[in-house]
C-alpha cells in the first residue's frame, strides 16, 4: 500500500485498445449527434445554415428544458411521467391569467396581474405540483412511477377544467390592464436568437452547475446510486427528493408558458406525451434509469440529437410512420450502446484488477 | 458493435431518403401539406389530393402530419419556412392555437390556404375553404329524424370538446331535432372521434338505455365503433348514421349498417386549395374572398355507390 | 499458505475423488473471492468445507452450482473437465445445491416447488396427480410425512429444508451441497436433518457440507478442507483434527501478530445511552433496553451471534430508525430526537457492516464517496458551491493518512479492493470530523494485509481521544482491540467484560445466554 508509484507505472502499458474503446463509446452520443447532423448536411443543403440551426435549437428548448428537470428525477432514482400534464396545466394558468384574470367573488373585481406576476404565479403552480408529487412519493412511500402517473391525469384534467376544455385564444393583453406583452416570451429575441434558446442555455448552465458543485447535486447522485447509503450519510433524503420533483415542475411550467406564448394561445391538450420525449432525451444522453448515473451535459445533446432528427425527417420529407420507426431505432440504439459500454467498463476494471494480484 | 450500429444506420437511411428520390429537385418551388393524423383516411386522401393536384400543377410538395398538436404544428410550420416554400396547404391544429403559426408564415411572405376546419382569425390566412359542416349536419338530421318516422328516443356521440367542428355538427343535428316533439334524446356522450371509444361508449349506453330507435354520431369513426357494438349486441335494428363521407362509412351503408352520412367535399376542397395556392403564387391574389364554403351531399344506401374517396366516381365526373 | 502436506495422505489411502477444482480463481470488482483454489470432494463423503465470512466458501459453491463462473481455473467431474455455465447445467452433471436462504416459492405448493421448472407435462397440461405421487415418495423416502398440497409458506423452516432436499434428490443428484443448513434450525430439527443426511450417504450420495457451527461439523463429517481469505490452507480427515486444529487454519497462524497494540489514554465519557430500545413488528424488541456508556479513547468492543441486534443497536444510535426510543447522550448534548444529519453533526460516525449495500454509492467515484457526508465543509466563502480544491485537499490528506491504494481518487470506488473500499467508507466517517466512530464488522471480507491496517487506524484513533464501538463477531479480534467487551443476545446485553476479565468462553456463554 506504500508503493503507489508502482501501481501507477504498470498502468500505463494497459493504455490499450480496450481504453481507446471506451473513451469513444463515452462520447457516442456526441458522436451520434455529428453523424446525424453531417447526415442530414449532406443530403439537404442549408440544413446547417445559421437560420435553420436556430430554429432546430427551439425546437430543441422545449424538450432540452423539460429533459433538465427530468435528469434530476431520473439521476436520484425516481421517473417523472407529469411533465407534459404539468406543460398543459401551466399553458392553460397563464392563459387564464391573461385573459380572464384572478376573479375575486367576494369583493365583486377581477384582478389583472402584470405579464410578469403571470410569469411568475404560473412557474409557482408548476412547482407546487411538482411538489404534490414530491411529497407523495416521500411522505407516502407512493412509487414515482404510480404517483407521476397519477399526477399526469391529475393535471391534464385541471388544465381541461381550467376553461372547459376551451383554448385561451389570443393572448396578448390589454394595455389597459397592463399585462401585454406575454407573446414576446416565444416570438422575442435577443442577439437574433429566440428567448427560448436563451432560456434553454441558462437552465442549462444554472443545472449543470446545481448537479456540479452544489451539495444538493452530489445529493441527488447518491440518492440514485444507494440511498441507504445517502440515509446513513446524512443526506436528507425525502427533501432532496421532493426538491428534485419541484425542479421538474418548474421546468415543465417555464415549457408550458413558451408554448403558449410562441402560439399566444393556451390550449389544455398542449404537452400531450411530452414526458416520453423528455424522458428519450435524458436517457439518450447517457443517464441511467437505474439513478446515480448521467449528466446535464447528456441530455441537452440527447434533446438535440432528437431535435435534428426530427427536424431533419421532416426537411426530407419523410412520412410520420417512417419518422416513428428510426426515432425509435436510434433510442434503443443508445440504450444498446450503453449497455455495452458498461460491460467493458466492468471487464478493464477485472483486467486492471488482476494486473495488480 | 458501435461502429457495426454505425454502418447499419447510415445504410438504412441512405437508401431510404435515395428510393424515396427526394433529392435534386432543384428549380421547382415547393408546398407543404400539413393535415392532422394520417390514420384517419379523411385526412390521408385530402393531403394525397392536394399533393398530387400541386404537383398536376409543377409543384414539388412536402407532405407532414402534425398529430392535431398545436406546438408541433408550430414547429413544422417553422421548419418548413425556412425550407422557403412557397406556400402551405394546412388541415389545422386548432382554430385558436394555429392564428399564431399563420401569421408566422404570411410575415415570412408564405400564403397559407386553410382547408376543412378555419380559424378565428380573419386576413391571416388566404384562403379558409372549408366545408359547410353546419348545413351537412342538418340535411343529415333530417334524413335521420326521417328514419326514426320522427319519434323515438335516441343517442349522440359528439367529438372531442376541444374541436370547433364537433360542436358546429352537434348543433346543426339539434336545430333540426329539437323542434320535432316526438324525438327524445337520453344520452349525449363524447367519443372523442374515436372508433375504439365510440365502441365502448356504445355498449355502456346500451346497457343504460336498451330502448333506443337511433344514434347520431359527429364522424364516421364513431359511428363505425357504434354500429360494431350494436352488431354485437344483435341491434341491428338501431339506426346509426355518421359524417364525414369516408369510404369505410360508405362501404357499411353498401352493406345495410350504417343508415347514412353527411359527404366532406374533400376532394373538392383539397383541389380548391391546390388550385388557389398555384394561382396565388403566380399572380398574388386568388380572385375569392378569403372564406369559402363548399355544401355537403347527403349520402344514403340509394347514392352510396356512386361516391369513393371523398367524391363522386370518376365515371359520374362532367 | 500452500499447506497440501495433508493431501499425499488420500492418495495413499486409495480414496475416490468424485470431483475436484483446478486453480480455480474467481474475481468480483473490489475483491479476489478465490486465489488459484484445488479443492478435492470425495465420493460418497460428507466433504465438510469450513472458513470465516468472506473466505470465499459461497462463491466456490456458486461455481459449482453454475451460478457463476470462474475467471480462470478448472473443474473436473469423474477425471473429465466439465464447463457449468448455468443452474442448468450443474443440474445435468448431478450437481445440487440448497442454500442459505431456502430457494423455495412460498406461495406454492410442495409438489409445486419440487418440480418448478421441470414440470409433469402430457399434451402441455401439469400432471397435477403424478407430481403428488412423486413428491409423496420422496419426501416418504426422507422419512418425513408431509402433503404434497401444502404451501410452502405453512412449512416450519426445518421440514422446508427437507423439500429442498427432496427437489434436490428428484433431479438425481449425485452432489449435494449444503450451505449453512442448520442455521435456523431447532435442535431437533437439526438431528432430523442429521439422519436424512446419513441417509442419503448410505445410498452413495456425495455431499459438501458448509457450516460455522464448528462441533456440528466435526460431528458429522468425513473430510475437512478449510479455506482461509480464498485460499484452501488445509485438508485432513476429520477423525484426525479437533476444534482448536480448525480454529487455527481458519484463522491463521500470525493471530497474534494481526493486533497492532499501542497504548491509549481513556478520558471522560463521550457518549452515554439510556434505555435504549427498538420494537419487533409483530412484538417483542429487536434492541431491548440497552444501557451503556462510552469513554474518551476507548474501544467498546460488541460481541454476539448473529442477529443478536447489534446492527441494529447502531442504526439507533445513529437515527436511522424512527421507531427507536430511549435516551442518547453525546457530550453533554443530547442526541435522542435528531435526524441522521443532527447526529453526524453532533460527531457520530457509521461505518455500516455491508459496505455496498450501506456504506458506498457503488456509481460514484472514490472521491466523491469519500466526502459524501461533509459536503458542508467544502463550501466556499457564502456556503453557496462546492470548491474542488477544498474537496481536493481532504481526499489526498484522508487517502495518505489511511493509505488507501487508488491511481486516481476520481476512479469509480468498485475498482478498489475490498480493504480499501472499507477505508473509503472509514474516511468518509471520518471527515464529518466525529467524536465517536461505530465500525460495524470492520475487517468482514477483507484480506490479512488489510484487516491489520484497520486495526492499526482502530488503534491510532483512540489515541487521539476519539471513543469507538466495535462491532464483531470474530472473537479473537475482538478480545485483542477492545478495552471493554459488551455481549449482547437477542437484543439485550447479556455481558459486560474488562479486557482482564474477557475470555473466549464467558464471551460465548454470555452471546448465548437466552434469559
Amino acid at each position: 500500500m506504500r508503493e503507489d508509484t508502482s501501481t501507477q507505472k504498470r498502468r500505463l502499458p494497459y493504455f490499450n485498445k480496450t481504453d481507446l474503446l471506451q473513451l469513444f463509446l463515452r462520447g457516442r452520443v456526441f458522436l451520434a449527434l455529428i453523424i446525424v447532423s453531417a447526415v442530414f448536411a449532406l443530403l439537404s443543403p442549408g440544413f446547417l445554415s445559421v437560420t435553420n440551426i436556430i430554429i432546430i435549437s427551439k425546437h430543441v428548448a422545449i424538450n432540452a428544458l423539460l429533459g433538465i428537470g427530468m435528469t434530476f428525477v431520473i439521476l436520484s432514482g425516481g421517473i417523472d411521467l407529469s411533465v407534459g400534464s404539468i406543460v398543459g396545466l401551466s399553458a392553460m394558468i397563464a392563459g387564464g391569467l391573461i385573459n380572464e384574470g384572478i376573479q375575486m367573488n367576494t369583493l365583486g373585481i377581477i384582478l389583472f396581474p402584470h405579464t410578469w406576476m403571470v410569469i411568475i404565479i404560473t412557474l409557482i403552480v408548476g412547482i407546487i405540483m411538482g411538489a404534490i408529487n414530491g411529497l407523495v412519493i416521500t411522505r407516502f412511500k407512493v412509487a414515482p412511477f404510480i404517483a407521476t402517473l397519477g399526477m399526469l391525469y391529475v393535471a391534464r384534467g385541471l388544465a381541461g377544467l381550467r376553461n372547459n376544455g376551451y383554448t385561451f385564444s389570443n393572448l396578448v393583453g390589454k394595455p389597459e390592464f397592463g399585462n401585454t406583452g406575454f407573446d414576446r416570451l416565444g416570438a422575442g429575441s435577443f442577439l437574433g436568437v429566440n428567448y427560448s434558446i436563451w432560456i434553454m442555455v441558462v437552465f442549462a448552465l444554472v443545472a449543470y452547475f446545481v448537479s456540479k458543485r452544489l451539495p444538493f447535486g452530489r445529493h441527488v447522485y447518491a440518492i440514485g446510486g444507494n440511498r441507504r447509503t445517502a440515509e446513513l450519510s446524512g443526506v436528507r433524503v425525502n427533501r432532496t427528493e421532493t426538491i428534485v420533483y419541484m425542479i421538474s415542475g418548474f421546468c415543465s411550467a417555464m415549457v408550458g408558458l413558451i408554448i403558449a406564448s410562441q402560439l399566444v394561445a393556451a390550449h389544455p391538450a398542449t404537452g400531450e406525451a411530452f414526458e416520453l420525449t423528455a424522458i428519450a432525451a435524458v436517457v439518450l444522453g447517457g443517464t441511467s434509469l437505474m439513478g446515480g448515473r448521467g449528466s446535464i451535459g447528456g441530455t441537452i445533446i440527447g434533446a438535440f440529437v432528437i431535435g435534428v432528427l426530427v427536424d431533419g425527417l421532416v426537411v426530407l420529407g419523410f412520412s410520420t410512420f417512417l419518422q416513428n420507426v428510426i426515432k425509435g431505432i436510434v433510442i434503443v440504439g443508445a440504450i444498446v450502446i450503453d449497455q455495452v459500454q458498461l460491460r467493458i467498463q466492468e471487464r478493464i476494471i477485472l483486467q486492471k484488477q488482476e494486473l495488480n494480484l | 458493435m458501435k461502429k457495426f450500429l454505425l454502418i447499419v444506420f447510415v445504410t438504412v437511411l441512405i437508401t431510404t431518403v435515395s428510393s424515396l428520390g427526394i433529392f435534386a429537385q432543384e428549380g421547382a418551388k415547393t408546398i407543404a401539406v400539413i393535415v392532422p393524423p394520417v390514420e384517419n383516411p379523411f385526412f390521408g386522401t385530402m393531403q394525397e389530393i392536394a399533393a398530387a393536384k400541386a404537383e398536376e400543377l409543377g409543384y414539388k410538395t412536402i407532405k407532414l402530419v402534425h398529430d392535431d398538436d398545436a406546438n408541433k404544428q408550430m414547429e413544422l410550420f417553422e421548419t418548413v419556412i425556412a425550407q422557403g416554400v412557397a406556400a402551405i396547404i394546412l388541415d389545422n391544429a386548432g382554430a385558436d392555437a394555429t392564428v399564431a403559426a399563420v401569421q408566422k408564415a404570411k410575415d415570412a411572405g408564405i400564403g397559407c390556404f386553410l382547408v376543412d376546419r378555419e380559424i378565428t382569425k380573419e386576413g391571416v390566412a388566404v384562403s379558409q375553404i372549408i366545408s359547410n359542416n353546419y348545413q351537412g349536419a342538418t340535411i343529415l338530421a333530417e334524413y335521420f329524424a326521417e328514419l326514426m318516422n320522427e319519434e323515438g328516443k335516441y343517442v349522440e356521440l359528439t367529438g372531442k370538446d376541444t374541436d370547433t367542428n364537433a360542436h358546429i355538427r352537434s348543433q346543426g343535428y339539434h336545430d333540426v331535432l329539437d323542434q320535432i316533439p316526438g324525438m327524445e334524446m337520453v344520452a349525449q356522450q363524447t367519443a372523442n372521434w374515436s372508433q375504439t371509444e365510440g365502441y365502448s361508449v356504445m355498449e355502456t349506453i346500451l346497457q343504460q338505455h336498451p330502448d333506443i330507435k337511433g344514434v347520431i354520431c359527429g364522424n364516421d369513426t364513431m359511428a363505425l365503433g357504434a354500429q360494431a357494438a350494436l352488431l354485437t349486441a344483435g341491434r341491428d335494428d338501431v339506426i346509426c348514421v355518421g359524417f364525414d363521407g369516408s369510404d369505410d362509412a360508405i362501404e357499411s351503408i353498401l352493406k345495410g349498417e350504417l343508415k347514412a352520412t353527411s359527404l366532406q367535399p374533400v376532394a373538392e376542397m383539397a383541389t380548391q386549395a391546390a388550385i388557389q395556392a398555384d394561382l396565388w403564387i403566380r399572380t398574388g391574389s386568388t380572385g375569392k374572398p378569403e372564406k369559402q364554403s363548399i355544401d355537403m351531399v347527403l349520402i344514403t344506401p340509394e347514392n352510396a355507390d356512386q361516391y369513393e374517396k371523398f367524391a363522386p366516381k370518376p365515371q359520374k365526373k362532367d | 499458505m500452500e499447506d497440501k502436506a495433508t493431501v499425499s495422505e488420500f492418495s495413499n489411502r486409495d480414496i475416490d475423488i468424485i470431483m475436484r477444482t483446478e486453480n480455480v480463481t474467481k474475481v468480483f470488482p473490489g475483491i479476489i473471492a478465490l486465489d488459484g483454489v484445488n479443492y478435492n470432494i470425495y465420493r460418497g463423503k460428507i466433504n465438510v468445507l469450513v472458513g470465516e465470512n468472506g473466505a470465499g466458501k459461497s462463491t466456490l459453491m456458486k461455481i459449482l452450482a453454475g451460478n457463476e463462473q470462474c475467471t480462470k481455473g478448472r473443474i473436473i467431474l469423474e477425471g473429465e473437465e466439465i464447463h457449468i455455465n448455468s443452474p442448468q447445467d450443474a443440474m445435468n452433471y448431478g450437481i445440487s445445491i440448497i442454500y442459505q436462504e431456502l430457494d423455495l416459492c412460498p406461495n406454492m405448493s410442495i409438489a409445486e416447488n419440487i418440480f418448478l421448472g421441470r414440470e409433469i407435462v402430457k399434451r402441455g397440461i401439469i400432471e397435477n396427480k403424478i407430481q403428488q405421487e412423486h413428491a409423496y415418495k420422496l419426501i416418504h423416502h426422507l422419512e418425513q410425512e408431509m402433503d404434497p398440497n401444502t404451501l410452502v409458506s405453512e412449512l416450519r423452516i426445518g421440514a422446508q429444508q427437507i423439500v429442498t432436499i427432496a427437489k434436490a434428490l428428484s433431479q438425481d443428484a449425485r452432489i449435494l451441497v449444503m450451505d449453512e443448513p442448520t442455521s435456523a434450525l431447532s435442535t431437533t430439527e437439526v438431528e432430523v436433518l442429521f439422519r436424512v443426511i446419513y441417509e442419503l450417504k448410505e445410498r452413495g450420495i456425495t455431499i459438501i457440507y458448509i457450516s460455522h457451527k464448528l462441533d456440528e461439523v466435526l460431528h458429522i463429517g468425513d473430510n475437512i478442507t478449510v479455506l482461509r481469505d480464498g485460499h484452501i490452507v488445509a485438508e485432513e480427515v476429520v477423525k484426525n483434527v479437533n476444534i482448536e486444529w480448525v480454529i487455527e487454519k481458519m484463522i491463521g497462524r500470525k493471530l497474534e501478530r494481526l493486533f497492532a497494540s499501542k497504548r491509549h489514554k481513556i478520558g471522560k465519557v463521550l457518549l452515554q445511552v439510556e434505555d435504549l430500545s427498538l420494537p419487533r413488528v409483530g412484538g417483542g424488541y429487536i434492541v431491548n433496553h440497552v444501557s451503556f456508556n462510552l469513554q474518551e479513547g476507548e474501544i467498546l468492543g460488541i460481541y454476539g451471534l448473529k442477529g443478536a441486534g447489534r446492527s441494529e443497536m447502531l442504526e439507533c444510535l445513529m437515527g436511522a430508525n424512527m421507531l427507536a426510543t430511549g435516551k442518547i447522550w453525546l457530550g453533554d448534548k443530547e442526541i435522542s430526537n435528531g435526524t441522521i444529519l443532527d447526529r453526524i453533526q453532533a460527531g457520530l460516525a457509521l461505518v455500516p457492516e455491508d459496505r455496498q449495500r450501506d456504506g458506498l454509492v457503488l456509481t460514484l467515484s472514490v472521491a466523491d464517496n469519500m466526502i459524501l457526508a461533509s459536503l458542508e465543509k467544502y463550501l466556499n466563502r457564502f456556503g453557496l458551491f462546492l470548491v474542488s480544491k477544498k474537496e481536493k485537499n481532504a481526499v489526498h490528506s484522508f487517502i495518505k493518512e489511511l493509505s488507501i491504494k487508488v491511481s486516481d481518487p476520481k476512479s469509480i470506488v468498485i475498482s478498489l479492493s475490498g480493504g480499501n473500499q472499507q477505508k473509503v467508507v472509514l474516511a468518509k466517517g471520518l471527515l464529518t470530523s466525529p467524536k465517536v466512530l461505530m465500525l460495524d464488522e470492520p475487517t468482514r471480507g477483507i484480506d490479512v494485509g488489510a484487516k491489520h491496517e484497520v486495526f492499526e487506524i482502530m488503534q491510532n484513533l483512540a489515541a487521539q481521544g476519539y471513543g469507538i464501538l466495535f462491532v464483531s463477531s470474530e472473537l479473537k479480534e475482538i478480545l485483542a482491540m477492545s478495552d471493554r467487551i459488551l455481549v449482547m443476545s437477542k437484543g439485550k446485553i447479556t455481558g459486560e467484560f474488562t479486557k482482564e476479565m474477557a475470555t473466549e468462553a464467558r464471551l460465548i456463554n454470555a452471546s448465548v445466554n437466552d434469559k
